[in-house]
């Protein structure tokens, strides 16, 4: 994330700025840093919020029920153990492993996908049939995710049904592990292609010249020239993908059948994810319940940065080739 | 390789969708369990109505491997497995599942009217004692609104809730005449509502056409629980700062509830369905069967039918 040197260079900016140029300039570049601030204290709000709410339940007894256990919290396999609004016996260990799997899996299956389809509009497709395919793919890429969900719940979950029989298993209305893969794949799909596109477009004009020029086939170029060139865009559109995948509720939860407990590795399994922990019944609870999503909600948060962290040492590993 | 895979896939599953329900159903197979979340009325409802009320808010109590969905999504998932077993309002019933029977009575809005099918919970209100009103209006509004639950005006706006009204022969503009009080102009009166949460949209409803009907009130809604609803009104809160003109609750009104004379009544019923696949040999359940379904004592469906 280059947005760290860009932030401190702002701060700085203003103070060196003052020697040279002009009142008007200086006046612009503070209102620039104001904004900025202001939108980057959003996350410090909503960090502060849901740290707040999220804390709760460990630290008080919660109206009596008793505070939750941190460490159970954090690795059991059931999400709630006795009656609720009377238990304090809540964990997400096992949806912690569902979600990393499912996202992993949806980003699996999406990738390949994504980056093939973004190599066509990029450097294959003629012009007006790329500025049509990349129009589709912005569509896609804005389609509400409850609508994945429906058609998730309309058209996946029979398919995974009847995909179950055929492998002789009796799968539980389709709800599964399979199913909410299929549909994140889907969902992640036009994230990955569009930032993949622009990653193989800004690759340099020179670069896949000279490798036509040593006499490589344009198929070579593309694959061994321009995909590598690209890559670190690449892997930056895998980090949003993820991020997507991982953050997912609605959808997730009209298709994954709501396990309470878990984890389920099993294609065919029901499973559930934090996020559609998080959002089963939220409507409805109250008390320790509906604070205790909260801490689930830190969890996620938790679970995302560290996987954008892993992901962002990873693509720096991976490396950059002159992208523009 | 992968897009091989994936067009492999896609064609699949035109396939499959094309000649998916061929096989016929076989009765060695495992009973897929749908219930609604811990949080919802309608299951502490129907786990009551097969007497299994330990079961409302306990997901361990269930048998393991069972889906959690909400009224549509159990009603879809059920149109496709065959076989699955779940429960929905009755309201929403349609002739792609099976609804099944209760006790050998058919689910319908008749039956639930004449009191045969038995699966099913009252809606019932109390109001404050009718000497303990601050003043006459607020009592003569309270009266007024439960009358006006009992008309037909009333009953359509229940039905459209999705709740099962009581029978009613006289609308509105028939009875307004003996309340006098909703020729005046209330909009200075604020009248208080509570209870039952799984009744606050029906009172929601009804509180927004009667209001205009009577002068304007203002209907304040803070719907917190069954319990709630006496409690506020008659019970120990009665007096306090949470006191309400009219409670509801969800459930037939306890022992401990008893209130004083012609404050209490019921202003409709909401009805559940046991539902399974069209192609369920099952026809009827008694609710020894659903608990034992839901308690896991029955596996596979051979356990049932025999």
């Amino acid at each position: 994330m280059s947005s760290k040197n860009e932030w401190l260079t702002s701060l700085k900016q203003p103070l060196n700025l003052k020697k040279k140029k002009g009142l008007i300039d200086f006046v612009i570049q503070l209102i620039f840093l104001i904004l900025t601030i202001i939108s980057a204290s959003f996350i410090v709000i909503i960090i502060v919020f849901i740290g707040k709410e999220g804390i709760k339940p460990f630290i008080t007894d919660n109206g009596g029920i008793g505070n939750v256990d941190l460490i159970r919290f954090l690795t059991g396999n059931e999400w709630l153990k006795g009656t609720a609004f009377k238990s304090n016996l809540y964990s997400v260990g096992f949806a912690i492993i569902n979600t990393l799997y499912i996202s992993l899996l949806a980003l699996l299956i999406a990738m390949p996908i994504g980056v093939l389809t973004a190599l066509f509009i990029a450097k294959i497709a003629s012009k007006k049939l790329s500025a049509i395919m990349r129009t589709i793919i912005e569509l896609l890429a804005a389609v509400p995710s409850i609508v994945y969900g429906l058609f998730g719940s309309g058209l996946i979950l029979v398919f995974v049904y009847n995909l179950a029989k055929i492998f002789g298993v009796q799968s539980q209305g389709g709800n599964s592990v399979l199913a909410t893969i299929l549909v994140l794949a889907m969902m992640i799909l036009p994230t990955i292609t569009a930032l993949s596109e622009v990653a193989i477009r800004s690759v340099g004009k020179e670069i896949e010249n000279g490798s036509l020029a040593l006499g490589a086939t344009k198929t070579q170029t593309n694959f061994k020239i321009v995909l590598t060139s690209a890559k670190s865009g690449i892997f930056s559109a895998a980090i949003l993908g993820i991020g997507r995948a991982l953050g997912e509720a609605t959808a997730v939860s009209l298709v994954a059948g709501n396990a309470q407990s878990g984890p389920s590795l099993d294609f065919f399994k029901t499973t559930s994810t934090l996020t559609s922990i998080m959002l089963q019944g939220l409507k409805e609870t109250v008390g320790l319940d509906y604070d205790i999503r909260f801490s689930v909600g830190l969890v996620l948060m938790a679970v995302i940065l560290f996987s954008n962290l892993i992901l962002n040492y990873a693509k720096k590993m991976v490396g950059n080739v002159d992208v523009k | 390789m992968k897009k091989l895979v994936l067009l492999l896939m896609v064609l699949l599953s035109v396939t499959l969708v094309s000649c998916g329900n061929t096989a016929t159903w076989d009765s060695s197979s495992k009973i897929t369990l749908y219930t609604r979340d811990t949080s919802s009325g309608t299951r502490a409802g129907f786990m009551s109505g097969i007497d299994y009320a330990e079961a409302a808010e306990d997901d361990s109590k269930l048998s393991a491997g069972f889906v959690t969905k909400d009224n549509t999504g159990i009603l879809t998932s059920i149109k496709t497995d065959e076989y699955g077993i779940g429960y929905i309002s009755l309201a929403s019933l349609d002739d792609e599942v099976k609804g099944l029977k209760f006790n050998d009575v058919e689910p319908n809005v008749a039956n639930v009217i004449n009191d045969t099918y038995k699966l099913k919970r009252p809606f019932n209100y109390v109001t404050r004692a009718l000497d303990d009103f601050e003043n006459d209006r607020e009592k003569e509004i309270t009266l007024a609104f439960i009358a006006f639950l009992h008309t037909t005006d009333g009953a359509d706006i229940i039905t459209n809730e999705g709740a099962i009204s009581l029978p009613s022969s006289q609308s509105w503009d028939d009875i307004k005449s003996d309340y006098d009080i909703c020729s005046l102009d209330n909009s200075d009166i604020t009248i208080k509502f509570g209870g039952s949460d799984s009744i606050e949209k029906i009172a929601l409803a009804l509180t927004a056409a009667f209001s205009p009907k009577c002068g304007n009130f203002i209907p304040e809604h803070d719907h917190t629980g069954s319990s709630d609803g006496f409690k506020r009104t008659q019970g120990t809160e009665k007096d306090s700062a949470n006191y309400k003109h009219i409670g509801f609750a969800s459930r037939p009104f306890k022992e401990t509830e008893k209130g004083t004379d012609d404050t209490q009544g019921q202003l409709a019923w909401d009805a559940i369905v046991a539902i399974v696949h069209l192609d369920n040999q099952l026809d009827n359940v008694t609710a020894e069967d659903l608990k034992k379904i839901y308690r896991g004592d029955y596996g596979i469906w051979t356990d049932l039918l025999g």
